[in-house]
Order: structure tokens, then C-alpha cells, then sequence
């Protein structure tokens, strides 16, 4: 039948491009400079996107610089300053006005709810999902954005699909291969190529340009990496460059599968769901497989949630309890080529996977930083803070002590009840109350 | 194209009633959609999801300040349910700076303002009189929470207070003579003279100088 010869003979090629000009190359670490030149291209048209824009706009709807400038100047001043100048007497009226006003700021603007949703972009990258502030422009731009979605749909999208395809069944089987041999320094050889190449092919499944800097830092074995978290693709990135035992929950369906393949070629660390709630067992488990100094580094997200990679959110103290060397590790994605941030309230697994694979490409920086470990007279949380503070200098991250949870739960009543305590201190004194005024 | 004629003429007329430039508009209703989730009206709940309110002593009392059909200028007294868009900028305009370039008379008229959205914050039944319970249960909010102070103190604390503003207002009292409460020309009268500017205004931005200086 000469249709289902020519579809065959198509498929065919296609397989052994795809073969030839990515598989092979990856399974030796080898880039054939082929996305190099992509990227170029984009960047390219995207330059020429946002200069017909600007041309094209109005004047008073071009370029607004709203996520990071804010729309008020927040009054800093420390409660004290604030209440104090019109204060003659113990108790003043105007201290409703200074607590109304911190209010009303909280409600026109707050640091921590614009963390959980995507990133604005100043200029637009031909995506229609960061489409929010654009109007209709010229009918060039609109045709390059009709010529943009067809590649990235129609030329892009089944290229990934398979590459992911082929990863992921590849990792499975390969895995599970490797794990048949007895224990011995050619199964762990083989189940790092295994666990490599798999990684490095799901990469290129996503278009994913990584740098990474400061190599000589990487973490090495028996220690723990700790890192910014956006998403699950952190993992691929992280594991395209070193092989690292994960912590988690074991899940079911597809991902179950992977972790249960994964287990057997090298040691990770999966929990049954009930066993994450005591924190008892977590810690000791993971105590004894960084003492085991020939296991892989354990890889930890102390956020404990998906942050929108704008800034850093409260490090749990859990991971830092452990002992051991703690590695830092700073991630920071380029918004411009696609939004890596997994909004799960948003976009379920599947969606999101989905977006990711639409998107022009991932493009991220890597920075290894030097190892920490906690000093004397530092508690958990202290140490958890200045680990905290170094990913978010060198990622250019902002540093934030709210808690990821918040996502999902409201403010602990410890909190509230914090600024009540300093302002009643300041009107009662040192104990001494002056009322009665005769 | 017909959507977006309409849409900045609401922007137009919102402009004129509460003052804001077009760009702050934009901006709140940005905000506005983030509270609301993407609904048309907030309710109560909504303000929940602001964690740096939860730390404000008198969180319930901006909250309701918010749906206060006296602020909403909807009634003399009563709270609305849900507030739509234009209710939200109609409360966030009296923290406007007060425009001094204007003439005497609208100034005036913008303090009168801002200390009568204070004052409703206090008198919480409506009755236009700040008795000695609702000014002792302010008090007690802003003061609750610390467990070193008692009820009492709270309590002398606000009743001193009282007899000042009683003073204030009525000079000296015969003995038998019991004072009902402040009205709101009496609060008028503790803040004559007294420059509230600094308290009670949140700094909008001017969007246009921030965009140009890209």
C-alpha cells in the first residue's frame, strides 16, 4: 500500500535523524551545536518582536515595569518612628491611623502571594500565555506569531514528545537492566551512564539550554545539595550533571514506575506517605545514607514548594538537622524563553509538561557554590538562613522569610500576635501606666 | 476593538470619582482581580489570603472599614457584602495624598474626609457618637494579644483617654453631667491644627516617571 510505505519510509527517517542527531551525541555528552544556533535565531526574532511593538504602541500602554517596581513606596519606618510625633499621652487616636495605613499597603501590595503566580515579562516573547498587557499591533507581528505557533506546535512539539518518549522508556528498561547485576563498581558505572544519557535526552525533550558554573563545587559523595526550587524539571537539570540520590514520596502510575526502576540500579530515598509525617524516621534514614560515604549526595528543596524563581523562600530546618556538608546549589531560569514555574494550584502534571514542551526553550544558569556546614553555636534554622541568603545572592534572587506554605495555609497565630505584643510594650512602658490625668 | 472603547472610558470616569491616574487604576485592578480570584466583587474572605494583614492588630477593623456602606457613601449605616472594583478605589482614595496645589476649601474638605473614614472605624453601631465602649473595644484590639496586660489596664487606659477629649470638647463638666460620647465634630476638634498627613496617606507611585526612566 504506498501510503503506509511513504508514512513508513517518513517515520524511518525521522527516527534515524532523530537517532544520529541527538541520541548518540548525548549518550557521549556531545553537543552538535544545533541548539546553539536555534537560540540564536530566537533571540533574533524576538528582538525584532519587541522593537515592532514598541514602534507600534501607543505611548502610554508600552513596556510597564510593574512586577518588580510596585505601585506604592511603602512606609518602612519601624512601628516606634511611626506612632511617635503627634504622641502626648499614653494612648493616642492616631495610632489607628498608623495601623490602617500598614493595612492598607498589605492590601494594595504584598511580597508573598505575587511569588506563587508566573513572573511578568517586560517585552513579550511571542507566547500568548504572557500575553496579559499586549494589544493588537501590526499584522507582521501577528503573522510572525502565527509562524511561531505553527514551529512550536507543529515541528517542535512532536520532535520533544518523542525524545521524552524514547527517555523515558530507555531510563525505565535501562535501569532495571543494570539493577540484574550484583552489587559492584561496574553496576554503579553503568547505572551513572544509564541515569546520564536518559537525563541528557529528557533535556533536549525540552529545548533546555543549561549553564553551569563553578563545577569544581559540585557536590560530591556523602553530602547533601540543597537548592531554590520552580519546578520538577529542577531535577533533570540538576541530575544532567552529576548523578544524585533523591528524597521523596513514592508515587503511583507513571512516576511510580520511574522511582521504582530507579531504586534499583542506584540507592535512593523513598518514603511510603506515611512515613513522611514522622520526621523521626526521615531524619534517620537519611543520616544513615550520607554516613555511607560511598552513596551519592542526597538532593533535598528545603522550600518544600514550587516558588515562582523571583525569590527564595523560608528554608525548612529539617534538612539542615541532618549534619553533614551542605552544598548549595543556585538555579535561576531565563523567563524569556519559556516559564519554567509549575503554578500546581494552576496546571496539573500533565498541562504543565505540556507548556513546557510548547515553550520556545528552557534556558537556565546553574551556579555550584562552595560547601557549608553549620558552626558551632548555630542552631538548625540560623544555618538554614545563611544558607539561605548565599543561594540567594549569587542566583540574584530576592530573600524572603515567609514560609512556601503559605501557598496553601494561612499565618500561623504566633505571628499575629507578635506586633500586638510590641505595640502594647510601647504604650504600657516599662510596666508604669500614667492614666489618671486630674 | 469595541471591548476596549468601553474599558477606558470606565477608566475615564473612574479617574474623575476617585482620582487616581489611569496607570494606579490599571495597576489596582490587577490587584483587585489577584484578591478576588478572578471574580467580579471581593467578600470578606478574600482578605484572609494577605499574610501581612494578619499581623495588623486591627486587621477586622480595616477589613470592615472596606465594606462600611458609610466609606462606600451607599448609606448611613450597614456593611455590603461584596464590593465591586469601583467600591475598592472609592475606599483606597481617602489615602491619597492631599493634593495642596488644590485651593483651601478642598483641602479642608479632604482632611474632613480621611478623619471621618477614621471615625467610622471607631463608631462601630453608626449612631455618629464614639461612646465609651466602642473607644474601650479599640483599645482592647490593639492591645490584645500581649499577656502582661490585663482587661483593667486596657480599660483605664481608654477611659482616660475619654476624659480628655471630654475635656477637649466640653471644657469643664457640671458633676452630674455624663458625656454621651464624641461626636464627629468634636473629633474634628482634637485634630484642629494637627497635621495628619503623614499618617494617613500611602504613597501611590506615579507610573508614567518610572516608565520613562527605564
Amino acid at each position: 500500500m504506498e501510503g503506509a510505505d511513504l508514512v513508513a519510509k517518513v517515520l524511518s527517517t525521522w527516527l534515524t535523524l532523530v537517532l544520529g542527531l541527538i541520541l548518540l551525541p548525548s549518550a557521549f555528552g556531545v553537543s552538535l551545536g544545533i541548539s546553539e544556533v536555534y537560540m540564536r535565531i530566537l533571540v533574533k526574532t524576538l528582538e525584532w518582536a519587541t522593537l515592532r511593538i514598541e514602534k507600534g504602541a501607543p505611548k502610554e500602554s508600552v513596556l510597564k515595569n510593574s512586577a518588580s517596581v510596585g505601585i506604592i513606596q511603602r512606609d518602612e519606618s519601624p512601628m516606634e518612628k511611626g506612632l511617635s510625633g503627634l504622641r502626648g499621652r499614653d494612648f493616642e487616636l492616631s495610632d489607628v491611623f498608623y495601623f490602617s495605613k500598614k493595612g492598607l499597603e498589605a492590601i494594595v501590595e504584598d511580597e508573598v502571594t505575587q511569588r506563587f503566580s508566573s513572573e511578568e515579562l517586560e517585552s513579550w516573547n511571542l507566547l500568548t500565555r504572557t500575553n496579559t498587557n499586549f494589544h493588537y499591533i501590526s499584522p507582521r507581528l501577528t503573522m510572525v506569531w502565527v509562524l511561531g505557533v505553527i514551529v512550536r506546535y507543529c515541528v517542535l512539539l512532536p520532535l520533544r514528545v518523542t525524545l521524552a518518549f524514547i527517555g523515558i522508556s530507555l531510563l525505565v528498561v535501562g535501569t532495571t537492566l543494570v539493577g540484574q547485576l550484583p552489587d559492584s563498581s561496574l553496576k554503579n558505572w553503568l547505572s551513572e551512564v544509564v541515569h546520564l544519557t536518559c537525563c541528557r535526552i529528557c533535556v533536549r525533550s525540552l529545548s533546555g539550554t543549561i549553564h553551569y558554573h563553578n563545577k569544581q563545587y559540585r557536590p560530591q559523595k556523602g553530602g547533601i545539595c540543597v537548592a531554590n526550587h520552580t519546578s520538577p524539571i529542577d531535577v533533570l537539570i540538576l541530575t544532567t550533571d552529576g548523578c544524585y540520590a533523591m528524597v521523596g514520596q513514592v508515587h503511583g502510575g507513571l512516576m511510580g514506575i520511574i522511582q521504582r526502576a530507579m531504586v534499583k540500579a542506584c540507592p535512593h530515598v523513598w518514603f511510603e506517605r506515611s512515613e513522611m509525617k514522622d520526621r523521626h524516621l526521615v531524619t534517620k534514614r537519611l543520616k544513615e545514607h550520607i554516613a555511607d560515604k560511598k552513596k551519592l549526595p542526597i538532593l533535598i528543596f528545603p522550600e518544600g514548594t514550587c516558588i515562582n524563581n523571583t525569590s527564595v523562600m523560608m528554608f525548612k530546618k529539617g534538612s539542615f538537622e541532618i549534619g553533614g556538608t551542605i552544598h548549595p546549589v543556585a538555579i535561576k531560569y531565563n523567563p524569556q524563553f519559556g516559564d519554567a514555574f509549575w503554578n500546581s494550584s494552576k496546571y496539573n502534571m500533565v498541562s504543565y509538561l505540556l507548556r513546557m514542551m510548547t515553550s520556545w526553550a528552557i534556558v537556565c544558569d546553574v551556579w555550584y557554590m562552595p560547601p557549608m556546614t553549620r558552626e558551632e553555636g548555630e542552631d538548625a534554622v540560623q544555618f538554614a538562613n545563611r544558607v539561605k541568603s548565599a543561594i540567594a545572592v549569587q542566583g540574584g534572587l530576592t530573600e524572603l522569610p515567609w514560609d512556601g506554605g503559605l501557598k496553601r495555609a494561612k499565618v500561623k497565630d504566633t505571628f499575629k500576635e507578635e506586633q500586638q505584643k510590641n505595640y502594647s510594650k510601647m504604650i504600657v512602658g516599662n510596666g508604669t501606666l500614667n492614666v489618671e490625668s486630674d | 476593538m469595541g471591548a476596549a472603547h468601553s474599558a477606558s472610558e470606565e477608566v475615564r470616569e473612574l479617574e474623575g470619582k476617585t482620582g487616581f491616574s489611569s496607570d494606579q487604576i490599571e495597576q489596582l485592578h490587577r490587584r483587585f482581580k489577584q484578591l478576588s480570584g478572578d471574580q467580579p466583587t471581593i467578600r470578606k474572605e478574600n482578605f484572609n489570603n494577605v499574610p501581612d494583614l494578619e499581623l495588623n492588630p486591627i486587621r477586622s477593623k480595616i477589613v470592615r472599614a472596606f465594606f462600611d456602606n458609610r466609606n462606600l457613601r451607599k448609606g448611613p449605616s450597614g456593611l455590603a457584602d461584596e464590593i465591586n472594583f469601583e467600591d475598592f478605589l472609592t475606599i483606597m482614595s481617602y489615602f491619597r495624598p492631599i493634593d495642596t496645589t488644590l485651593g483651601e476649601e478642598e483641602v479642608e474638605l479632604s482632611r474632613r474626609e480621611k478623619l471621618r473614614f477614621l471615625f467610622h472605624m471607631y463608631d462601630s453601631d453608626s449612631d455618629g457618637r464614639i461612646t465609651l465602649e466602642e473607644y474601650r473595644n479599640v483599645v482592647e484590639e490593639l492591645l490584645s494579644g500581649n499577656p502582661h496586660i490585663e482587661k483593667e489596664s486596657a480599660r483605664s487606659i481608654a477611659d482616660g483617654a475619654m476624659m480628655e477629649a471630654a475635656s477637649v470638647c466640653v471644657g469643664q463638666m457640671e458633676p452630674d453631667q455624663v458625656y454621651e460620647g464624641i461626636t464627629f465634630e468634636d473629633f474634628l476638634k482634637i485634630w484642629q491644627g494637627i497635621d495628619i498627613e503623614t499618617k494617613m496617606h500611602v504613597r501611590f507611585l506615579n507610573m508614567e516617571t518610572i516608565a520613562l526612566c527605564h
